[in-house]
């Protein structure tokens, strides 16, 4: 057999010259030559979507963003709001006493505690304190976030509609509790595309405080693409050696040696291409471009020699062991510092069903310091202004015990979606307010009320869309991450 | 116009025929038609506000009806046979803006020409028609063709048609390579071997191609790859999903779909099969293995989470999916509201729902009810002989149980003088319509024993003590559930006048009000975790009896106390235990006749011997649907707003009105819904099931939403050829799958050329009209199975558990249940793609990264991506490494005395082709490259790890050549 060449108007692939020009054409940066910003947009090509992408990214922003990379620190489990944030002195008062019955009338709890009726309240562990010029309350447990509350916005009128994690989570990060429905990540780079050229624009990094006992894993579903084309997806970075799967090249593969494989498959390819005619052919040229940039921009992006010693210390000592929370967020920050539109961090450990008075310790010693030197490092690259950076869990924990209140080393809370508290910074948000309260007994929305949905709306506002038009076709529905709901939160708009 | 040809025998489309062609000027058609030339309009621009969900004053279009109507205007929408009468033409024709309708927030005017064939319908009569998709398909006549040499099939015609009236001319054929390489993917997922192709390129004869296709239709691999399509729509996986995500023994039936397919198991059946083949007369386990199908659905495990929410989840689950895999409909949209564009009430998706919400299973963790599936399929038939001898003496002694309770008034109501529990359940005694009832309340702990001390009546001996347990508001349970409960071990003994037990009561023993329990209540005379249960939870007051020994005479001064073990907890970890109950003893001899009688005995004995008999074969238990027992059915209501703790009116099971009419005997069951799924006259399922293998074969269906034939998905490109496919499938070819495919890679659409033309690629980017041949990146599983085959390491073992090929580490967190990933040894590293375990929460991630879905839901098909990812996976993956380092030994070995022989050799397995002399030059200088750079290197002359390593170099490079990684 031989090649029948289908165009007499292409170039001779049989004459190498002629070759290397072509992908001179592709990947050079001079000129009048598809430059690499060209192969970011590539990256946007389906084979055979019924949409065109491009099309839905003229769209976007619908206006001028406010935000343009988000820093979602997912503290994955249910942080305690009375015991951190939401200052409560009647739980004082009403320590050991049954929770009141029009708190609970008509609600549903996790059936763990089933019928919540004649619980006894439980106070705070440690007290708590006002800081800064906005005299936020803090409790003890948090020194290092007290130290920027003034940087902070906090939302005291949060609530959602799921009692257990892995809905409340999917809840919060995809808007619906079933898994299955595209994340806020994969919808973000959808409607926006990626900023960045040689990195993912979607990237998750997981940790879990050392000795922690709960068993809260993270899974796929919480940055998945749902019906998004998997290419939407949240990328995963490891804490290991190969941070992202199939970075390293196989052993004995050396750089040019793989650079020698990629340059006979961009002939090859291109060969091919002129024969066939087929786009997808130069699309997958660009797209082993692509890949091989990320082999070089990865590695640089973990490699923290380059930070001095007085940023590393103000993330605390645990910044310079991969996969902690610490680590995760100065990474982070150098993702930010890349252009990486969604980074999603989270951290489990937070379901203190039995651990107030111990692991709440140790999970606050973890996320406390790396937080908040987070926002104020951000803050000092001037990078705060259009990064917004969300810390917060799927919902809040009861204001009354799960346990016996005879034990105290073995007190608990459990899952509480009625009231919880979670804060934002920079990206836009008012610094130094907090919006929404609780009742007296941190229980109920009293005011303010921030549902799952508003939040959702409100953070895509930010990034410059409107959460009512940024849509997806599936099973002959318009989909959206707030499905028919969500208000944007103005009180909060800087 | 051209697509409407398939129905032409209806007037309206028949008059729309002699309509312009497409590109002539279409602003002027003699006759408008509904379907054609206004639903596209009314879709597009007015049903958002008036239609299903929102009827916007008063008005929506969804119905002809309704259309008419004089909504809070109090003037007519539409007067049929006056344009100037009808408020509509009114409104959308005003030109003030703020009276106009579409409102400009909501999206553009109607277009004058819009305006016009509106006008032209309302005078002509607004003559309505039903969607195209629910009118059946007919047969229709072939097109007229100029070329009459070019078609080879029926189909054809169609295509041709269509291609001369766009001025077009189809593609040549491929070359032969190029069609074998494209077929041998398509029917067996697997690339041609070298000797295929040479006896195929050397055969001539006029039946060469379609002796290629027999011999790929008989091959058992034909099987594996059409059940990796179907996985995909059973959101099949080896786990449970949601948070746990837990193993689940299911693989079974991703063989029986393997065996069904090898088999050609004609559609219909097997669309019965899975749907209901646990209901078809004396079905066999096959039949019940087919079922599996819908207990794909995910299981949560989560602790804190209600079963019946996660119940109804999956019910809700299989409704949907029940609709997108055989009627390509978008019928859940009906969950919370009528729906937005297709005529499907709300109602009717709860009618439909009720014919699915009495299956058995409940989101237990052990995913109940389970079907014993033999290891061995030697010993298939010897199960079913065994567990069908169950049936009948479990039948049998039901009923002789049941004669004895056909006396009401034997019950003595015991009068309870005392109960208390563990743990924290407060037990109380009242008066309740006459009985004197048990009630837990406070907080109830997991577990709680109870202990209950009664007076008898010491006139006559006790045969029988029974246990009615009540729901705590009756009526309110048939629409949300109260908590159940396992009563784990019942114990029964005398106590004296001081309340000391004197004695213990033995029992003998029990029987509730179901024929077939999944727990079986004599496990409450043991120790044990199982025993009567409503599990997990109730609706319907039930009872269980429990029969001593031998008759229970009390002395004076003695009592009864009852202790009631209730051990088995949920995975929600909900309390189960009885919160409402009456005790009572009947004196009837004829209990104890009853046990002491031969009849008895010898059932008894046979059930022991038939029962230890099944546990003795190795087996997997497998989940399945089964049928709840008609003693405690569940009804059904309308969720409001699509919310399960909303309930509105209580429907009874049935199919939408727009659809033909169900047969049944009775209230409709789920084999009477798989029936009237699977019939000829149903306008859906043959039609989705040709688009969805079009749509394999080409890339493309021909409607485009192979999820959505209804009004919201895209038309079809072409009609006649789909609704003759449609006719022909299920009619000449008996919903033979293989006969339906041979007619498609037979044809000569098929067999065109895929190389394109820069006019033709510009004109038609995306192949609709089929002037060219099909092409396209291999999909996940075939990746990797070409590889596999290149490498001499494909295994060809059928069927089994899941294995678990190279996976990097970390990719696994299992904190709960300990699983971790545990790289196959063997052949079983080796085995196809679709054999690989898939758990839920963490996908294989390199099939993942080729758009392998995670399998929660149906995904009716796989959107094609391109992404760097996708190349780091196929440069970089130690799996496809392993598989290239065999591929080059293989190449070393096969290909020739030289390393030049040997990579042309390697280029021809890997894409079919053979290479031109400059792409075998640049790949002996890549190979040369490798060579000085192998770390294996240590002198000048190459040794034999240098030149393995430089071969594998070069495998990997030609594995990842666009021609390797397409079809």
């Amino acid at each position: 057999m031989s090649y029948r060449i289908l165009h007499p108007d292409s170039p001779s692939p049989l004459r190498e010259g002629q070759l290397s020009i072509n992908r001179r054409q592709l990947f050079g940066r001079s000129a009048g030559a598809v430059g690499v910003a060209a192969l970011a947009s590539l990256m946007g090509k389906e084979s055979s979507a019924t949409e065109s992408f491009d099309a839905v990214r003229s769209r976007f922003p619908s206006y001028a963003p406010r935000a343009k990379r988000i820093i979602y620190l997912f503290q994955n489990g249910g942080p305690t709001h009375v015991d951190m944030f939401d200052n409560k002195p009647k739980l004082h008062e009403l320590h050991g006493t049954p929770v009141p019955d029009q708190l609970i009338a008509g609600k549903r709890f996790s059936t763990m505690t089933g019928q919540a009726q004649g619980k006894l309240m439980l106070a705070p562990v440690e007290p708590f304190h006002q800081y800064g010029e906005s005299g936020a309350w803090v409790s003890d447990l948090m020194p290092h976030t007290a130290k920027i509350v003034d940087d902070l916005c906090f939302l005291k009128g949060m609530h959602s509609d799921a009692i257990n994690h892995a809905p409340a989570i999917s809840f919060m990060l995809s808007g619906a509790q079933i898994p299955g429905r595209p994340t806020m990540g994969a919808w973000l780079n959808y409607g926006l595309g990626s900023e960045c050229e040689d990195l993912p624009g979607f990237v998750v990094m997981t940790s879990v405080s050392k000795g922690t006992t709960c068993g809260q894993i993270f899974y796929d579903f919480y940055w998945g693409s749902g019906f998004l084309p998997s290419r939407f997806q949240g990328a995963k970075f490891r804490g290991s050696a190969d941070p992202v799967l199939y970075l390293s090249n196989p052993d004995g593969v050396r750089p040019e040696l793989r650079r020698a494989m990629l340059d006979d498959l961009a002939d090859l390819n291109a060969l091919k291409h002129a024969q066939a005619g087929d786009p997808e052919i130069q699309t997958r040229i660009a797209q082993y471009e692509m890949a091989y940039q990320m082999q070089t921009s990865v590695p640089e992006l973990t490699d923290f020699s380059d930070e001095p010693d007085h940023i590393l210390d103000m993330y605390g000592p645990q910044v310079r062991e991969p996969g902690t929370f610490a680590y995760n967020c100065l990474m982070a920050r150098r993702l930010a510092e890349r252009d990486v539109r969604f980074i999603q961090v989270m951290h489990a450990g937070w379901d203190q069903h039995n651990t107030i008075t111990t692991e709440l310790y140790t999970q606050c010693v973890d996320t406390d310091q790396p937080s908040a030197a987070l926002v104020r490092d951000l803050k000092m690259r001037g990078m705060l202004d259009d990064t917004l950076v969300v810390w917060g869990g799927e919902f809040g924990r009861t204001p009354f015990i799960q346990g016996n209140i005879d034990d105290r080393p073995r007190w608990g809370r459990d899952h509480h979606p009625y009231a919880f508290t979670l804060w934002m910074a920079g990206g836009g948000v008012k610094p130094g307010i907090t919006y929404g309260a609780s009742d007296e007994f941190g229980f109920n929305v009293a005011e303010g009320g921030v549902h799952v949905h508003d939040l959702q709306a409100t953070i895509l506002h930010l990034m410059g869309i409107n959460h009512e038009a940024l849509t997806y076709r599936f099973q002959g529905r318009y989909f959206r991450l707030t499905d028919v709901h969500g208000r944007v939160v103005d009180e909060i708009l800087a | 116009m051209y697509h409407r040809h398939g129905t032409g025998g209806r007037a309206m489309l028949f008059v729309a025929m002699l309509l312009a062609m497409p590109h002539a000027s279409a602003d002027e058609p003699q006759q408008v038609a509904f379907n054609e030339h206004i639903r596209p309009i009314l879709v597009a621009k007015c049903v958002a506000c008036h239609g299903g969900p929102k009827q916007a004053g008063g008005i929506s279009f969804l119905y002809r009806t309704s259309a008419l109507s004089e909504g809070d205007s109090g003037e007519p929408a539409i007067v049929p046979g006056s344009a100037e009468q009808s408020y509509l033409i009114e409104r959308v024709s005003d030109p003030d803006e703020d009276y106009r309708m579409p409102p400009a927030e909501h999206g553009p005017a109607l277009t004058e020409h819009e305006i016009s064939l509106l006008r032209q319908w309302v005078d002509a009569g607004a003559v309505w028609q039903e969607h195209w998709s629910l009118v059946p398909p007919e047969l229709s006549t072939q097109p007229a063709v100029k070329d009459t040499h070019w078609p080879n099939r029926p189909l054809d015609f169609h295509v041709l048609a269509r291609l001369e009236s766009q001025g077009l001319a189809p593609s040549p054929a491929a070359p032969k390579a190029q069609w074998l390489r494209r077929v041998t993917f398509d029917l067996t997922g697997l690339p041609p071997t070298e000797s295929e192709l040479k006896a195929f390129l050397s055969d001539s004869s006029d039946d060469a191609y379609e002796k290629v296709v027999d011999r790929l239709l008989a091959s058992p691999a034909y099987g594996e790859r059409w059940a990796s399509m179907w996985l995909d729509l059973a959101r099949y996986a080896d786990t449970q999903g949601y948070e746990k995500d837990p193993h689940r023994e299911i693989w079974p039936y991703r063989d029986w779909l393997i065996r069904a397919l090898n088999a050609d198991m004609p559609y219909d059946e097997f669309v019965v099969k899975q749907l209901a083949g646990d209901l078809l007369p004396n079905a066999s386990l096959d039949d019940r293995l087919a079922t599996a199908f819908h207990r794909n659905t995910q299981t949560n495990t989560e602790g804190g989470t209600d079963d019946e929410e996660f119940r109804l989840n999956a019910v809700v689950d299989r409704v949907n999916t029940t609709w997108q895999v055989f009627q390509g409909m978008t019928f859940g949209c009906t969950q919370c509201h009528s729906h937005p564009y297709d005529a499907f009430e709300q109602e009717e998706y709860y009618k439909f729902l009720a014919v699915l919400n009495n299956t058995r299973d409940c989101d237990l963790p052990e995913d109940y009810p389970v079907l014993r599936v033999p290891k061995s399929q030697d010993q298939v038939a010897e199960c079913e002989q065994l567990e069908q001898r169950q049936v009948e003496l479990g039948t049998e002694l039901f009923r002789l149980y049941s004669e004895g309770m056909s006396d009401d008034r034997q019950w003595n109501s015991l009068t309870l003088t005392a109960a208390k529990s563990t743990g924290a359940a407060q037990l109380s005694i009242r008066e309740m319509d006459g009985n004197n009832e048990l009630v837990a309340g406070g907080t109830i702990s997991q577990g709680s024993r109870y202990t209950i001390d009664c007076a008898a009546s010491r006139e006559e001996p006790i045969t029988a003590l029974r246990i009615d347990a009540l729901p705590m508001d009756p009526e309110n349970s048939l629409r949300i559930p109260e908590e159940g409960f396992a009563l784990s071990r019942l114990q029964c003994f005398v106590a004296s006048s001081d309340g000391t037990e004197t004695r213990e009561v033995a029992l003998q023993a029990a029987f509730c009000d179901e024929l077939d329990p999944v727990f079986d209540p004599e496990d409450s005379l043991y120790d044990n975790h199982s025993g009567w249960s409503v599990f997990t939870k109730i609706y319907h007051p039930r009872y269980a009896v429990f029969l001593p020994a031998e008759p229970l005479r009390l002395a004076d001064g003695e009592t009864l106390r009852l202790v009631l073990h209730q051990n088995r907890n949920t995975s929600g970890l909900a309390s189960q235990v009885i919160r409402r109950g009456r005790f009572s003893v009947s004196t009837n001899p004829q209990w104890s006749t009853l046990l002491t009688g031969q009849e008895y005995k010898t059932l008894r004995d046979e059930l022991g011997s038939v029962r230890e008999q099944l546990r003795a074969i190795p087996s997997t238990l497998v989940p399945v649907l089964e049928e709840r027992d008609p003693v405690a059915p569940r009804p059904t209501q309308v969720f409001v707003g699509g919310s399960w703790l909303e309930r509105g009116d209580t429907v009874q099971p049935g199919v939408p009105a727009s659809m033909p009419p169900l047969v049944s005997d009775g209230p409709a069951d789920r084999l009477d819904v798989a029936r009237w799924i699977a019939s000829d006259s149903n306008p859906l399922t043959s039609r989705t099931m040709v688009n969805r293998l079009w749509e394999q074969l080409f890339g493309l269906g021909i409607v485009e939403t192979v999820e959505d034939l209804g009004a919201s998905g895209q038309e079809p490109s072409n009609q006649a050829l789909l609704d003759s496919l449609a006719m022909q499938f299920q009619g000449e070819l008996g919903w033979s799958v293989k006969r339906l495919l041979k007619e498609i890679v037979l044809s000569s659409t098929y067999r065109q050329d895929a190389r394109v033309p820069r006019d033709l690629q510009e004109r038609d980017p995306r192949n609709q009209l089929l002037a060219r041949g099909p092409r396209g990146r291999l999909q996940a599983e075939m990746l990797r199975d070409q590889a596999l085959v290149l490498s001499g390491r494909y295994s060809q073992h059928l069927y089994g558990p899941a294995v678990m090929p190279y996976q990097p580490d970390g990719v696994w967190q299992s904190v709960y249940n300990g699983s971790n990933w545990q790289t196959s040894q063997g052949e079983d590293r080796f085995r196809r793609a679709l054999y690989t375990y898939w758990k839920r929460t963490s996908a294989y991630p390199s099939m993942l990264a080729f758009d392998m879905n995670s399998r929660e839901v149906c995904v009716a098909r796989r959107i094609a991506t391109n992404t760097p990812l996708q190349a780091l996976v196929t440069l970089n993956d130690p799996a496809f490494m392993e598989l290239a380092n065999s591929f080059a030994k293989r190449a070393r070995n096969e290909g020739g005395a030289n390393a030049r022989d040997q990579i042309a050799w390697a280029y021809r397995q890997a894409t079919g082709q053979q290479a031109a002399d400059a792409v075998i030059d640049e790949l002996c200088l890549l190979h040369e490259q490798a060579l000085q750079k192998s770390p294996a290197k240590s002198s000048d002359t190459p040794d034999d790890s240098a030149d393995q390593f430089a071969m594998t170099v070069v495998a990997s490079t030609i594995l990842n050549l666009d021609g390797s990684l397409t079809k």
